[in-house]
């Protein structure tokens, strides 16, 4: 057990149905082993209950059976950090972009002695060094989701979860992204939690590959890429994964709607 | 900036013009010119008037009320929004009152309270609060329905407690709102004031109105008028004016 950052058991979450007549169920008996310091991703259909994962996860949604649990990196015993980058950047328009990763600092009780270093240094590695006094509305889409990652590695969490947080971008903007995370990586280095419905995004960024079904979410396949990094995005090897994996997608999703 | 200032000012001066030439048509008991309305008002700031008192004495009462009534009425209207806001049973209860008490007339409330309390302080400053009080509800929890879950979600899930939760994503949601409330409540509040020292109130610039009206003398009702609008104006555009330019500086500018 103590080589895993994420382990969850048989959990399993319900939602009221939508006619407010009885519940149905988002998330079945699933299971997941996520080894520390690994790059997990979780690549599902739309609506397969993967943002609802990591929200059970992030402890601020309930669950109705199972058990998740999270380890913190150096121990037993001290809690779990968290780290979380949604689909959008969900920053506080009204507070510079430094005080936006001061809010996350300061809601997980860390010292204000080391504000200022943390600040400067996370917001240098998501290359936006001297953007610190700049309010969020007045940066693009994508250095808006940056100040959202640097906020969430400011915390140094022991677990970095991540919901489609390119989805947003534009295709360009988006690969330049990934490519950036990947360098970003190599200087932090917490467990993550990858949450994708892009196979391509998933092989190209990922040590460990789980894929989801629908109705009710289950995990029905992983897998590791054992692909070395750094990796190029037109790598021929992640193409033929990539086609490989779509195959087998099809076949389970097309049980499952039928 | 500078703009916009000298615009303002050439639309005074060309207010005054239009005034002038119409006083020219009339007499002093029907239209008395800006400068005779000017004349009286500095007069009655070194002259002490009826009751022995300057127009300075009975602006000070006036803006007093006017804060305090306001003051009192912010508090509890955000009060009760924010309970209702955040307290579905809080609105259960007692959401079905608000549209009564938006609706009763001022002037109603004013005589009820003349009615309650004489005619005395108290009276015409519960009328006040009464009547103001509704408006910053409904502000108030309109914007408590419009607060982002999203945002909220965001601050649970970096452990965020609930002072901090309050103080660095909710207030600034609300700050809009808590604005508009703000602009809205001072004018009403202006307005009833006025009237209530029309009605009741001793002293104040709503209680010399209503002096000069007895004594049907127009040219010093006017000059009561105008000093009031002015006061407004000065209030309106050297306090509020700046403090909503300070705590909205995050917005972009063209988002203004």
């Amino acid at each position: 057990m103590s080589s895993h950052a994420v382990v969850i058991e048989g959990l399993r979450k319900k939602f009221p149905s939508p006619s407010g007549l009885g519940e149905f169920t988002v998330i079945d008996s699933l299971s997941l082993h996520v080894a520390l310091g690994s790059f997990a991703s979780i690549v599902g259909p739309s609506g397969c209950g993967k943002s609802t994962l990591l929200n059970i996860i992030a402890g601020i949604e309930p669950h109705e059976a199972g058990q998740v649990h999270i380890a913190a990196q150096d121990g037993a015993n001290t809690a779990a950090r968290i780290g979380y980058v949604f689909q959008s950047p969900r920053l506080l328009n009204w507070l510079t972009v430094e005080d936006n990763i001061k809010f996350a600092l300061e809601a997980q009780g860390i010292g204000r002695a080391v504000w200022n270093e943390r600040v400067k240094k996370y917001l240098d590695m998501v290359g936006l060094a001297g953007q610190d006094r700049n309010f969020p509305l007045n940066l693009s889409g994508g250095m808006q989701q940056r100040v959202a990652i640097a906020r969430a590695l400011a915390i140094e969490p022991d677990i970095l979860l991540m919901d489609e947080p390119f989805s947003h971008l534009d295709e360009i903007t988006a690969r330049k992204m990934r490519v950036d995370l990947m360098r970003i990586l190599e200087r932090a280095r917490p467990t993550i939690l990858f949450v994708t419905h892009s196979l391509r995004e998933a092989v190209f960024l990922s040590e460990e590959v789980y894929m989801m079904s629908v109705r009710p979410a289950r995990i029905f396949k992983h897998l590791r890429v054992d692909i070395p990094r750094p990796r190029e995005p037109e790598d021929p090897r992640l193409f033929d994964l990539e086609k490989a994996l779509v195959k087998e997608f099809f076949a389970v999703l097309e049980q499952d709607y039928r | 900036m500078n703009k916009h200032v000298a615009l303002r000012c050439l639309s005074i001066l060309f207010f005054l013009a239009v005034w002038w030439a119409a006083a020219l048509f009339s007499t002093p008991e029907i239209l008395p010119g800006p400068f005779a309305i000017g004349k009286t008002i500095v007069s009655n700031f070194t002259t002490p008037g009826p009751e022995d008192k300057t127009a300075g004495f009975h602006i000070a009462i006036t803006l007093a009320r006017i804060f305090f009534t306001f003051s009192v009425a912010m508090l509890l209207g955000i009060a009760f929004g924010l309970t209702m806001g955040l307290k579905r049973k809080a609105e259960l209860a007692f959401g079905y009152l608000i549209p009564v008490a938006l609706t009763i007339p001022t002037l109603l409330a004013v005589f009820l309270c003349v009615m309650w309390f004489g005619f005395s302080e108290a009276g015409g400053l519960f009328a006040v609060i009464m009547t103001v009080t509704p408006f910053v509800t409904v502000n108030m929890l309109a914007g408590t329905k419009a607060l982002d879950k999203e945002l909220v979600d965001m601050a649970r899930a970096f452990k965020a407690n609930r002072r901090l939760t309050i103080r660095k994503v909710l207030i600034w949601q609300l700050m809009p709102y808590i604005f508009s409330a703000f602009r809205y409540a001072f004018g009403m509040t202006w307005k009833i004031v006025a009237l209530a020292e029309t009605f009741g109130l001793k002293y104040g610039i709503g209680y010399m109105f209503t002096f000069w009206f007895e004594q049907f003398d127009m040219v010093q009702v006017m000059a009561w008028i105008i000093l009031f609008v002015a006061l407004m104006l000065i209030l309106e555009h050297g306090v509020i004016a700046r403090l909503e330019e300070k705590i909205f500086a995050w917005r972009p500018v063209h988002a203004l």
